[in-house]
């Protein structure tokens, strides 16, 4: 019994030492990016019907994050002040708040989603609360597409 | 008969010492995790509002000099972002400001990984992935080595054939009812 004992204190320090040196500059997130090129996320956001449902890879600032699950990440555009927002399967990848600032190359299918007219005013309502302004439902009266990144995998190079 | 309960209980002794570090980790977490809808399981968070001379406009490289000015930050900075026009982001370890350039109001969010809970859920949910699902796959098939030999230890009215065998048949009955019930309902 001792020996198991020695035995299973030895495997465990050499899987927690492993875990420990494993940390590096750059952080690998779900299946991580293997797609061949980036694509600019102001060519995305300039033209995003014509990336729908293809695999694209992207590079941006982390912004922000879900800070429920962590199952969202805002990237920065190569443009100032817009974004596009990388989602993933809550659980599968989760993103923790100290991302914001660094580097994130995500990849992932491109994604529209076509709400509804109450679903648009919900959004705009929500829009219009973040950002402390004035909002009447019946000043929208066409349908919102979203657009976004429906992320596998991402690497994070921290600063 | 005799022999068997004996390898059951040096068994159920010796691996039950054994997990009872995973155990409180396990079980710790799960509650922390349940509840994740009530409060951030892994994080501290806090918003504190600040005011400094509204600094205007101007393009980027120019405000963002004064902004770090006015904010008296000294620590190092990760990065920054002009995520409109008149906002403006800056980010360090554990922090963020988001800066209102026009009328200068500053919300400061700090985050912090919460001492145990962000461990123990780590973890739990093996956010860390190999060499730790090594180590969990390994704590489960203890559990199950436990919850077989378990009920093999005392004999008589306390154990499989009397009381204990009642409690048995509870402890399983509740995860089937409920498995059978939510199979049905979704």
């Amino acid at each position: 019994m001792r020996k198991l004992t020695l035995l299973m204190i030895l495997v465990l320090s050499l899987a927690l030492a492993s875990t420990a040196l494993a940390g590096g500059k750059e952080k690998v997130y779900g299946k991580g990016i293997s797609a061949p090129d980036t694509v600019r996320v102001s060519d995305v956001l300039a033209d995003p019907d014509a990336y729908v449902g293809k695999t694209i890879r992207v590079t941006g600032m982390a912004v922000a994050v879900c800070e429920h699950r962590g199952c969202w990440v805002s990237l920065a555009s190569d443009q100032e002040g817009e974004t596009i927002r990388v989602k993933v399967k809550d659980g599968e990848i989760v993103f923790p708040p100290e991302i914001k600032g660094d580097l994130v190359t995500a990849e992932g299918v491109w994604t529209a989603n076509q709400l509804t007219l109450e679903q648009t005013k919900a959004v705009c309502a929500a829009e219009a609360r973040k950002q402390g302004e004035d909002y009447d439902p019946d000043d929208v009266e066409t349908c919102m597409t979203t657009y976004q990144l429906s992320g596998t995998g991402a690497v994070v190079a921290s600063k | 008969m005799r022999n068997f309960r004996k390898v059951c209980r040096t068994l159920h002794r010796d691996f039950g010492f054994l997990a009872v570090g995973l155990t409180l980790v396990y079980a710790v977490s799960g509650l922390a995790v349940n509840h994740a809808h009530h409060w951030d399981a892994n994080y501290t968070r806090t918003l504190e509002p600040l005011r400094i001379d509204p600094v205007g406009l101007g393009p980027t490289a120019e405000i963002e000099p004064i902004v770090i000015s006015r904010l008296g930050i000294t620590d190092p900075i990760k990065n920054t972002w002009r995520a409109g026009e008149d906002k403006f982001q800056i980010f360090l370890e554990g922090l963020q400001y988001d800066v209102n350039l026009v009328t200068g109001e500053v919300i400061r969010h700090g985050f912090a990984k919460r001492p145990v809970f962000w461990d123990v859920n780590f973890m739990h949910l093996n956010s860390g992935k190999a060499p730790w699902t090594g180590i969990a796959d390994a704590y489960a098939g203890i559990l199950v080595l436990l919850a077989l030999t378990g009920p093999f230890l005392i004999k008589g009215s306390k154990g499989l054939t009397g009381r204990g065998g009642i409690l048995l048949a509870l402890g399983i009955m509740v995860p089937l009812i409920y498995g059978v019930i939510t199979r049905t309902t979704h």
